[in-house]
């Protein structure tokens, strides 16, 4: 990725499904090798601007550039400077994790891509299960290749939705671990989670997204984090009410 | 052109590695295709009527049916799993990936149909392997012209809950030149005519070809997006 202040610039955005705002106004930008932690209940949004931001749907308006292209033209060399992880894993459950990661290297059209596929098994420690079916594997396995997949063509910018989902204390902590490295590795990185310890501790800005906009955005070393924690408590509250959930 | 070229060959070959450890796609398809077939076979007296008449249709419906197993199969394959969003997310031309699960269709049914005929031929009592030339370019003709609408139906189909369903609703109608053409050629193939006298129909089922393809190339973009 060419030197680019920020690596990632919103402005004004928003996106409509029908009278629901999923997304209503957000803007923010973050620097190339900043770590954002997006909070917020279910239903606020957060996944949909992940989805925004890496190309997968379009926004209703507003503009967001992401390592300098305009996410709505949906340009092929956006796609090569992100990587994404999200709920759902992205892998083929008939595959092994070397056949996996070898089609998607293919795909985007990198050189010897059986060793970069070795490569970046080894480095989510499964090189002894490259050759298993990932139909096979636990939660913490398949988010782990999920970050290989994601890792595969060495993007500068990783957006993350919700990869503490399902994941048990262990396999959060290594996953906690290879997100340290990715950061650490000057990578822009966009994390939605719910896991406030998980979520503070490895950010450097904080936000907190309620009914599709941001209630809050400040940098982590401003945010009294007890005092950020009952505000997003009181947030899922609020929009549990709201959505008629009794507590 | 090169990367674009590779990426489809990528895809092929995903789909050819899946099918090879599963066994699912192409077992189906076949024991499908056999079943109705059969099913015809001992609804129809063939001492009352001549076999190459009724047949090209029995044929092809056999085609049809089980194609579109094949082709629901075929897109329920990257839904699952979000696999679809990870191609999304990768630096390739959607048509890229049409083109992809097009070849692997058109290679799979192809594959079913080569098994199928000499059953037809057994079954019916017909003698293809003198026709055998003509037969697999109408064969082709066909298929292609199945898999190239169905692929993309099928990727649009493929969002909705009622998928099974949508897909020969939405794909059968459209098909109707395709079809009317293959069978009437498959018939007079049997009949002993020539492939060069039925330019007709042969112009007919190539140009819907080239309309599905391009349309698909036109649409591709739209319907990927969410």
């Amino acid at each position: 990725m060419e030197s680019l202040e920020n690596a990632i610039e919103v402005r004004h955005l928003r996106k409509a499904f029908g009278t629901l705002k999923a997304v209503d106004g957000i803007d923010f930008e973050l620097k190339q090798g900043e770590f954002l932690t997006v909070f917020g209940p279910n239903g606020a949004g957060k996944t949909t601007l992940i989805k925004i931001l890496s190309g997968l749907t379009q926004p209703s308006s507003g503009t967001a550039k992401v390592a300098g292209f305009d996410v709505a033209e949906g340009h092929p060399e956006m796609r090569k400077e992100i990587g994404v992880i999200s709920h759902s894993t992205a892998l083929y459950a008939d595959l092994t994790p070397l056949e996996n990661l070898m089609f998607f290297a293919r795909m985007h059209g990198l050189e010897q891509p059986e060793d970069k596929a070795l490569k970046v098994i080894g480095e989510v420690g499964l090189s002894p299960r490259r050759n298993d079916r990932v139909r096979t594997f636990s939660r913490g396995m398949l988010q782990r290749l999920s970050i290989a997949r994601a890792i595969l063509h060495d993007p500068a910018i990783l957006f993350l939705d919700e990869p503490f989902t399902g994941l048990d204390l262990h396999a959060a902590n290594v996953l906690k671990e290879h997100l340290q490295r990715l950061h650490d590795s000057s990578r822009t990185i966009l994390m939605t989670t719910h896991d406030i310890s998980c979520g503070l501790e490895m950010c450097d800005k904080v936000a907190l997204q309620v009914q599709g906009k941001f209630a809050f955005l400040e940098n982590i070393s401003d945010v009294d984090k007890d005092r950020f924690e009952s505000m997003y408590f009181d947030a899922v509250r609020d929009n549990q009410f709201a959505m008629g959930i009794s507590l | 052109m090169n990367l674009y070229l590779n990426q489809i060959a990528a895809i092929v070959w995903k789909d050819f590695v899946t099918e090879l450890k599963t066994r699912e796609l192409l077992s189906a398809m076949f024991i499908f295709a056999l079943l109705v077939i059969l099913i015809f076979i001992f609804s129809i007296n063939l001492s009352i009527v001549k076999a190459s008449e009724v047949g090209p249709g029995i044929l092809w419906v056999a085609f049809l049916f089980a194609g579109t197993i094949g082709l629901n199969r075929s897109f329920m394959l990257e839904k699952e799993n979000g696999c679809l969003m990870g191609l999304m997310l990768v630096p390739a031309d959607r048509t890229a990936i049409y083109f992809g699960k097009l070849i692997s269709n058109l290679i799979f049914l192809s594959i079913m149909e080569l098994f199928i005929l000499p059953l037809f031929m057994i079954f019916f009592n017909i003698d293809l392997l003198s026709h055998l030339g003509p037969l697999l370019v109408v064969v082709f003709l066909g298929t292609l012209g199945f898999c190239a609408l169905g692929t993309l139906l099928s990727s649009l189909s493929s969002n909705l809950k009622t998928r099974e369903i949508m897909l020969p609703i939405l794909l059968y109608p459209l098909l109707i030149p395709i079809i009317i053409g293959a069978v009437r050629m498959t018939g007079q193939i049997l009949d002993g005519t020539e492939l060069f006298d039925m330019m007709k129909w042969i112009g007919l089922t190539a140009s819907f070809d080239i309309i599905y393809i391009g349309v698909s190339i036109m649409t591709i973009d739209h319907i990927l997006e969410e």
